[in-house]
């Protein structure tokens, strides 16, 4: 487990990492660089929300002018979210003062009001909110449908030389997204995946992520999860306008999709919370 | 003469072994001797869903 996608980005390049999920600017970034990386799949769709104090002077988009907004990454969907909302209500990003800061930060960061509002991805907005201190100002699909964030990147030689590991680890995420997703059963399901990513990954308290997973039950959504043309290319526009990326970059150059497309016939685990094992 | 050289000789010894111990990852060291298809893939990630 990492704290910044910027120490992702380094473990991966010097191979100690073989995949990893990150923000999907920074993937398309090293790729644009040379780095011998690419997109399989999605970690998830929607789950970033811009926060701001609770009980603060900020109350509607405008308010923000003047004001610092953290951010995981100048590489990062959260951060394009913000220009892309500002572009919506007529100001640009010399209006507001973005910083870079690592995600597990921020919520501290706002409470302390180092900072005046923080674009994050879950489960930092909820941290905020579940104590008391902060508010969602909008929700990233409010400015940008099909929104998109954390993507599975895999090192070419470990696509090149082992793809049946490749599939393996994409159609556990597509089956688990499935399973997540299911939907008479997706409170009780969310909640118990709460509770063991909370205790034997995150190391985070459940609450937290059972919060960010069932208020409501569609803040985050795991599927659909392949990586789609469309999405990526609103993403790389955002990219060259907002000077992240200096050159036009093709979708083949940075998505394999041959995982994801074999992923589509999977179904999801055969598994109810209280199971000793998923099949 | 000889007392000094075996101090030497056991100082050179136990910081190699600290060295070998604190800043040698065996367990990368191990999974690079394995054939490619049996080594671990490792995924990163940060504690957001």
């Amino acid at each position: 487990m990492f704290q910044g996608f910027p120490e992702i980005k380094e473990a991966l390049m010097s191979n100690k990492m073989q995949a990893g999920f990150m923000v999907a600017p920074m993937a398309i970034a090293l790729r644009a660089q040379g780095v011998p990386i690419k997109i399989v799949y999605l970690g998830h769709r929607y789950g970033s929300a811009v926060v701001v104090a609770k009980n603060g002077p900020i109350h509607t988009f405008a308010d923000l002018r003047g004001r610092t907004i953290a951010i995981p990454s100048r590489y990062s969907d959260e951060r394009l979210i913000v220009f892309k909302a500002l572009k919506q209500h007529g100001m640009s990003g010399k209006d507001v003062k973005m910083v870079e800061m690592a995600p597990p930060d921020v919520a501290g960061a706002l409470a302390a009001d180092a900072i005046d509002a923080f674009s994050m991805g879950e489960p930092y907005p909820s941290q905020a909110e579940m104590a008391g201190f902060g508010r969602v100002l909008f929700h990233a699909r409010e400015y940008w449908p099909d929104y998109i964030s954390c993507v599975l990147v895999v090192r070419q030689d470990v696509i090149d030389h082992r793809p049946e590991a490749v599939q393996v680890l994409v159609d556990g995420i597509a089956r688990s997204g499935l399973w997540l997703d299911n939907p008479p059963r997706r409170q009780a399901r969310r909640e118990h995946a709460a509770d063991f990513v909370g205790r034997y990954y995150f190391r985070q308290n459940p609450a937290l992520l059972r919060w960010a997973l069932t208020k409501p039950l569609d803040r985050v959504l795991y599927q659909p999860l392949t990586p789609l043309r469309k999405d990526f290319a609103v993403i790389v526009d955002l990219m060259r306008e907002t000077g992240v990326l200096d050159r036009p970059i093709a979708f083949e150059e940075y998505v394999d999709p041959q995982f994801a497309e074999r992923a589509k016939h999977e179904t999801e685990w055969r598994y109810e919370p209280g199971d000793a094992t998923a099949q | 003469m000889k007392r000094i050289a075996s101090i030497a000789f056991g100082w050179l010894v136990a910081i190699t072994a600290a060295h070998l111990s604190l800043n040698v990852d065996w367990n990368v060291v191990r999974e690079r001797r394995l054939p490619i298809a049996k080594r671990k893939l490792n995924v990163a990630y940060i504690p957001v869903t």
